[in-house]
């Protein structure tokens, strides 16, 4: 029997009251202190919520991050931000990263966003999110001779180095994100520079617990290669992947579902996810099995987020329900 | 200039709006910087004659005075003139009367839930509902204001009208996915979400066009910036606006921005009232790019109609040169092979930037036009 887990897979939606500030600094009615006091108030909210619903990590929410790929770039040295570029198909928007050299990192400056301070407080494993080496090399406007290969892995090796330096403080799981290799796969010929890109990051998630979440595409055309990928969990999203075609996996892998979906305010079934999980369980025999969004929640405003995240322990519950349910005399001692 | 002659300039989207009238409409006193901005701005383009009494109360702070009422019209009079004095060739009032594209509407609707925010982009959110019955119309919207824009424009006349398609892709669908029995995947979605469209553009844009345009409306720009979302649903775009414009005849035109818009044919030559597509190119010929190019989707599929082309970063407080201008203006027009087929505008509405820029920026687009004609000639179209 798999075990099973959940988590937050994505940012978390800011809540009205953040709404409200971040619009107040843009038009220069707040200081910037003070909103930043009132992020890490609302991330210690998160925490908590992380912690309620039975997460197995912790990620504050992610409230601060602009889009995928900031805070992170503006640490780097050699990238810019440029305009803004529709997120695959949402009404959201992010901004090109321009990568106008060799990228180069300056060591503590992404440590010093993530706040690890507040994550250690809510004693759960601390874990951070990254865009992937496939997604980052497709989605960024790379103005250097270097191609797309060449690209991803110096972005590997990037990202290396920041799991190492983070690791050493306390980060125990590094997610990445990979939506273009779901919405825009690799062809048979290109699988190979995949595996090629992502092989410098394999020696850093030594003795971390490492996924790479996919979303906004069917992710069962991509799930031998996903498999192939040298780390622990590799995510689906059910929105976009019909759990009737995910018919092999890749033997010792932990599988990912993200079963939430963050194109519809409705709050998922728990007892219509029980059901996949079971299925899929059945079918694929992976080695574990976590629970998730797909696409990440913070396109839905924080209450129906809120709904939805509720339903994943509900979920659990019936899971673990079946597997041991109370005997017939047990319980009430 | 007028739209018989080449490269019409036409306001697209709304204006920021200026802080007195969000002052005055909360019915504070105008605080000095408020009523330095107005009298800078009455300066510039006289929106109303200066012994008016509302503007004196206005100017003194007074705006309680004045009443919510008169400083609304006042709004949108001033976004108006702020238009005709950059020297646009085809106007609106900036959309001053509306909170935004797609709450207004849709508060004009039974049926629908708002649940809260959610973020388009960095600190720039959105309020958005939940469709949760039947589309209900409460009444035909945007009537008023579009009144007193015919009554006190002296330019030619553009409205913008939320499209059926960006309404339903903006909301949730909770209504129509519920009848969805099972896991409810991409498939599901699909089928509640054309049910949703086709609801909206029957039962609450048709009837809202059908009485905009018995007011008078005669050129009517339905905006569809989610229409290029996703690639695979442009014939529900198509749909939407087919519903929308049944048995109507004016001047339709269709605003979509920051898309791919290769997705968008061969279903979109099915819209076959729809004469204009407004798209932005302001970024498109940066940098190396050449996104021009997507221009010759109009021979490719000879496809006749009109382009409505954004040549103005809407993102950014650059203000494009006259220069600038002119060169993608004819750029596009040798693409087409054209020219009358060129129309000149902003990449979408310049709210984000402050009307110093959006000023700056569309003062620059009319100069830009004028280089343009002087260089094909002139003539009229």
């Amino acid at each position: 029997m798999a075990t099973i887990d959940l988590s937050l897979t994505g940012p978390f939606p800011r809540s009205e009251a953040l709404v409200a500030a971040t619009r107040d600094l843009d038009r220069g009615r707040r200081k910037a202190e003070e909103v930043t006091d009132l992020y890490r108030a609302a991330t210690s909210e998160v925490l908590a919520l992380e912690r309620k619903i039975g997460a197995s990590s912790v990620t504050g929410g992610l409230l601060a991050n602009q889009d995928l790929f900031r805070p992170f770039v503006e640490t780097l040295q050699g990238v810019s931000i440029g305009p803004l570029t529709r997120w695959f198909e949402t009404n959201s928007f992010y901004r090109q990263p321009i990568v106008e050299a060799v990228p180069q990192r300056r060591p503590g400056a992404w440590a010093k966003t993530l706040w690890l301070d507040l994550l250690h407080t809510a004693k759960l494993p601390p874990k951070v999110i990254l865009p992937g080496p496939y997604t980052a090399s497709g989605l960024v406007d790379n103005r250097t001779d270097m191609d797309r290969l060449d690209f991803a892995k110096v972005w590997s090796r990037l990202l290396a180095d920041e799991i190492r330096e983070l690791a050493g403080l306390g980060v125990k799981v590094v997610q990445f994100q990979e939506p273009l290799l779901v919405n825009s796969p690799p062809s048979m010929d290109e699988e190979s520079w995949v595996l090629e890109a992502y092989a410098p990051l394999a020696p850093a998630l030594t003795g971390l617990t490492s996924l790479v979440w996919t979303f906004y595409g069917d992710g069962a055309p991509v799930l031998p290669l996903l498999g192939k990928l040298p780390v622990h969990i590799v995510g689906i999203d059910l929105a976009d992947t019909d759990p009737a075609d995910l018919r092999e996996f890749a033997r010792g892998k932990g599988l990912g579902l993200g079963c939430l979906d963050s194109r519809t305010s409705l709050p998922e079934d728990p007892r219509e996810i029980a059901r996949l999980v079971r299925e899929l369980e059945g079918r694929l025999s992976p080695a574990s099995i976590h629970l998730g969004a797909g696409a990440p929640l913070d396109l839905v405003p924080v209450g129906p987020a809120q709904k939805k995240l509720h339903v994943l322990p509900e979920a659990v519950a019936i899971l673990e329900h079946a597997k041991n349910p109370p005997s017939k005399h047990g319980a009430s001692a | 200039m007028t739209e018989t002659q080449l490269f019409p300039t036409q306001e697209i989207g709304s204006l920021m709006k200026p802080r007195w009238l969000l002052q005055g409409l909360k019915g504070e006193p105008l605080n000095q910087a408020a009523r330095a901005d107005l009298a800078a701005w009455w300066q510039r383009t006289n929106f109303v004659p200066e012994h008016d009494p509302h503007l004196k109360k206005l100017l003194k702070g007074e705006s309680a005075e004045v009443g919510t009422a008169a400083v609304r019209d006042l709004g949108a009079l001033f976004l108006l003139r702020f238009l005709e004095a950059s020297g646009l060739d085809i106007v609106y009032d900036g959309e001053a009367r509306r909170v935004e594209m797609y709450e207004y509407p849709i508060r004009q609707m039974g049926g629908f839930d708002f649940l809260g925010h959610v973020r388009s982009f960095e600190n720039k959110y959105y309020l958005k509902a939940a469709s949760t019955g039947e589309v209900e119309l409460k009444a035909p919207y945007h009537l008023d204001e579009f009144d007193f824009v015919r009554v006190h424009a002296v330019r030619p006349v553009k409205i913008p009208v939320t499209g059926a398609y960006t309404l339903a892709d903006w909301s949730w669908n909770e209504h129509f996915l519920k009848k969805q029995a099972g896991w409810r995947g991409r498939k599901a979605r699909r089928a509640a979400q054309r049910e949703l469209i086709v609801e909206l553009a029957r039962k609450a844009l048709r009837p809202t066009l059908k009485a905009l345009i018995d007011h008078g409306a005669d050129n009517i720009q339905i905006d569809e910036p989610a229409a290029g979302t996703h690639p695979d649903e442009a014939e529900l775009v198509v749909e939407s606006f087919n519903e929308a414009v049944e048995g109507l005849d004016a001047k339709f035109s269709m605003h979509i921005c920051f898309s791919n818009y290769r997705t968008l044919y061969p279903a979109f030559l099915e819209m076959k009232k729809c004469s204009q597509f407004l798209w932005e190119f302001a970024n498109r010929d940066t940098d190396h790019k050449d996104g021009y190019e997507v221009l010759e989707l109009f021979a490719e599929f000879n496809d006749r109609r009109e382009i409505g082309l954004g040549v103005t970063d809407i993102h950014r407080d650059i203000i494009e040169t006259p220069e600038l201008i002119r060169d993608r203006i004819l750029r596009a027009a040798r693409i087409l092979g054209d020219p009358r087929r060129v129309y000149v505008n902003p990449d979408c509405g310049l709210r984000t930037r402050s009307l110093d820029v959006a000023w700056a920026k569309l003062t620059a687009m009319t100069q830009g036009a004028a280089m343009a004609r002087a260089q094909v000639g002139g003539g009229a179209a």
